[in-house]
């Protein structure tokens, strides 16, 4: 077996790494009061390439494997996660549908533009009646000749504000629903009818905006659908696709924000002070620090060995979702147990711990829930 | 132009440094591309781009992980690098005339850039054999540089507040230091593009270099014991506040 990090993957980490330290770090607290990333990072993120992570490199992105895409991620979620969420759209579920059952001209229009930067990409699937289940969209799209008129609202749609496409998620037909009656849309933010609504008030993730897509009567041409007119009524297979993909970068955040709080902790307890010695040498806090860690070593192998398998070509649903579970949850764990260390400090908004805290709460929520995940692992599990 | 960037390989100065045994110590900690020669890297790249129709060659001595550093260079901008492969632990004797060799080899280059020390070693001494070999003239503790046709203007940092100012004649070596330039970290675009770029490994036992007749030997290495003390800084608290100043600066250079 080889554990060995390929060098050209080491050197990105290494790059993500500075420019945590140097562009990101420095401005966080601004971007958590302001709820805003200032054009000139995302400028800066545009430069260093990274919004075109796993776009492959004939489409203009840099072509990283699962692992590659992991470890970035890792390396940008030990600041404000909401840097990680600017990019993870264009990366993950705004892009993917059209890379994996995308016509070759809706690849060449839409990829290169979003690897870039140039084009921000959302994914729009989430409405107030279909959360888990995806397949309940009321969002629907009506057949009009050679066009489709798309009705309906999209919520908690990441990006939703700053994206210039989006892959909308809506049904064709009422009564087939997932077996042949959703279909996927790649819709340009110009399009007349469509517009962004409220921008939603989240606990955490600040800086990344959350909001609604609002379709009114929006005409987009039948070639708008992800993989042409084969593609009518199959458009739960490219969403549930989408999410399959996401599963394995999400516990990549979740791990790397764990990781920042162990360290965190780590350096915390043994300069603070109480009964006249660091608060590490307490067994009780040595316990804390002993879990989180243990539990962050078994995450990273879980996350890493799924990713090298799914690199190598295998099918890695059951090990995907595992990975998902763990490190999301292990992660608001490890974020509990980092505020019970930093005591009083930990609750202030003067350190980022808490901020830590509230932002990794979503994680085991949003790109299938942890009830979703054990579901699939059980299905996998038990199937013939 | 030709320009070529000397670079080493050297551990990483925030890993846990192990000794084994008398004068070894342990490899497997995380190696890095020395600090000061970033810098040389930073500035060859920058004058290849002010000059145009320029090339920057990067060169090591190292065994064949020191390919990572050179990738690193390659990833900031550097067009082709060469390594000059050994398991030996070179001084800076050595290493100058393996250069020197390499570099004759690929034909004389205009400039050479390199920082001013290593920070494994610190011998501060390479660029100067190195240019007194290829017969180059030669300044270190670069902190500002300039070219003008065929002639370079450099600003050095003799000590603390005190800069000399050398004009010096193409060809030459320039030894660089911090404040030189900001090192800009690779995208990752580039870092995928260096994977392409060409590394040329030549062993060191080919290029035939002159026996030294005194060299380094390392006897034992020992951790470096950091010792701590106290100091009570006294005088009047505007005299204190400029005592504090200097010992910030010049002692513990966080300022």
């Amino acid at each position: 077996m080889d554990f060995e990090i390929p060098e050209s993957l080491r050197m990105m980490q290494e790059t993500i790494r500075r420019f945590v330290k140097q562009d990101l770090e420095p401005i966080s607290d601004k971007v958590e009061e302001e709820d805003n990333i200032p054009e000139e990072i995302v400028q800066k993120m545009r430069e260093l390439g990274l919004f075109g992570l796993s776009i492959p490199e004939e489409y203009g992105g840099l072509g990283l494997g699962t692992l590659g895409e992991c470890l970035v991620y890792e390396e940008l979620t030990k600041t404000n996660a909401c840097f990680r969420s600017r990019i993870g759209t264009s990366n993950g579920i705004g892009s993917m549908g059209i890379l994996f059952d995308g016509t070759e001209g809706q690849k060449r229009k839409y990829l290169p533009r979003i690897a870039s930067g140039e084009w921000t990409a959302c994914f729009a699937l989430s409405e107030p009646e279909a959360g888990s289940d995806a397949g309940n969209v009321q969002t629907a799209a009506e057949r009009d000749g050679d066009h489709f008129v798309i009705n309906g609202l999209k919520h908690f749609i990441t990006n939703g504000d700053v994206a210039s496409l989006a892959t909308v998620i809506a049904v064709t037909d009422r009564k087939k629903r997932s077996r042949g009656g959703i279909t996927a849309f790649v819709v340009e933010k110009s399009t007349p009818g469509f517009y962004t609504g409220t921008i939603e008030r989240k606990m955490g993730l600040r800086g990344s905006h959350t909001c609604e897509l609002i379709f009114d009567n929006c005409r987009v041409p039948v070639e708008n659908v992800i993989g042409g007119e084969p593609m009518i009524g199959k458009g739960f297979k490219t969403a549930m696709g989408v999410l399959d993909k996401g599963r394995l970068t999400m516990g990549a955040c979740a791990l790397g924000a764990a990781q920042k709080l162990l360290d965190m902790c780590v350096e915390y307890s043994k300069e603070r002070v109480q009964f006249g010695k660091p608060i590490a040498r307490f067994q009780s806090v040595g316990n804390m620090l002993a879990d989180m860690a243990t539990e962050i070593y078994a995450g990273r192998q879980m996350l890493y060995h799924a990713a090298w398998l799914r690199d190598r070509g295998k099918m890695v649903i059951k090990e995907a979702s595992m990975a998902k579970l763990f490190c999301t949850e292990m992660a608001c764990r490890v974020a509990d147990k980092a505020v019970q260390i930093f005591g009083g400090m930990g609750y202030m908004k003067d350190l980022p711990v808490e901020r830590f805290y509230r932002d990794l709460r979503l994680y085991p929520i949003y790109e299938g829930t942890s009830e979703i995940q054990r579901l699939v692992i059980a299905r996998e599990l038990t199937k013939d | 132009m030709k320009i070529c960037v000397c670079v080493k390989h050297v551990p990483d100065s925030a890993a846990k440094i192990t000794i084994k045994g008398k004068n070894q110590f342990d490899e497997s900690i995380n190696f890095i591309l020395n600090p000061y020669d970033e810098h040389a890297v930073e500035e060859a790249v920058r004058v290849k781009k002010q000059v145009g129709d320029s090339e920057v060659i990067a060169v090591s001595v190292g065994k064949k992980d020191a390919i990572n550093t050179l990738r690193s260079a390659l990833a900031m901008g550097a067009d082709r690098a060469i390594l000059i492969k050994t398991n030996i632990r070179a001084d800076s004797v050595i290493t100058s005339r393996a250069l020197k060799a390499a570099i004759g080899q690929d034909g004389k280059p205009d400039i050479i850039f390199t920082g001013k020390a290593s920070i494994d070693n610190e011998g501060f001494q390479t660029m100067y054999r190195l240019a007194a070999a290829l017969n180059m003239s030669v300044a270190s503790n670069v902190i500002a540089f300039s070219l003008d046709q065929e002639r370079v203007l450099v600003e050095c940092e003799m000590e603390a507040d005190a800069r000399g100012i050398i004009d010096m004649p193409l060809p030459c070596v320039i030894g660089t230091s911090k404040g030189l330039n900001k090192p800009s970290y690779p995208t990752l675009p580039a870092i995928m593009k260096a994977k392409k770029k060409e590394v040329k490994i030549i062993d060191l036992e080919s290029l035939a270099i002159e026996k030294p007749m005194s060299s380094i030997e390392i006897l034992e290495l020992k951790p470096a014991v950091e010792e701590r003390s106290s100091k009570e800084l006294k005088g009047q608290p505007e005299e204190v506040v400029m005592q504090l100043i200097r010992v910030l600066r010049e002692e513990a250079k966080v300022l």
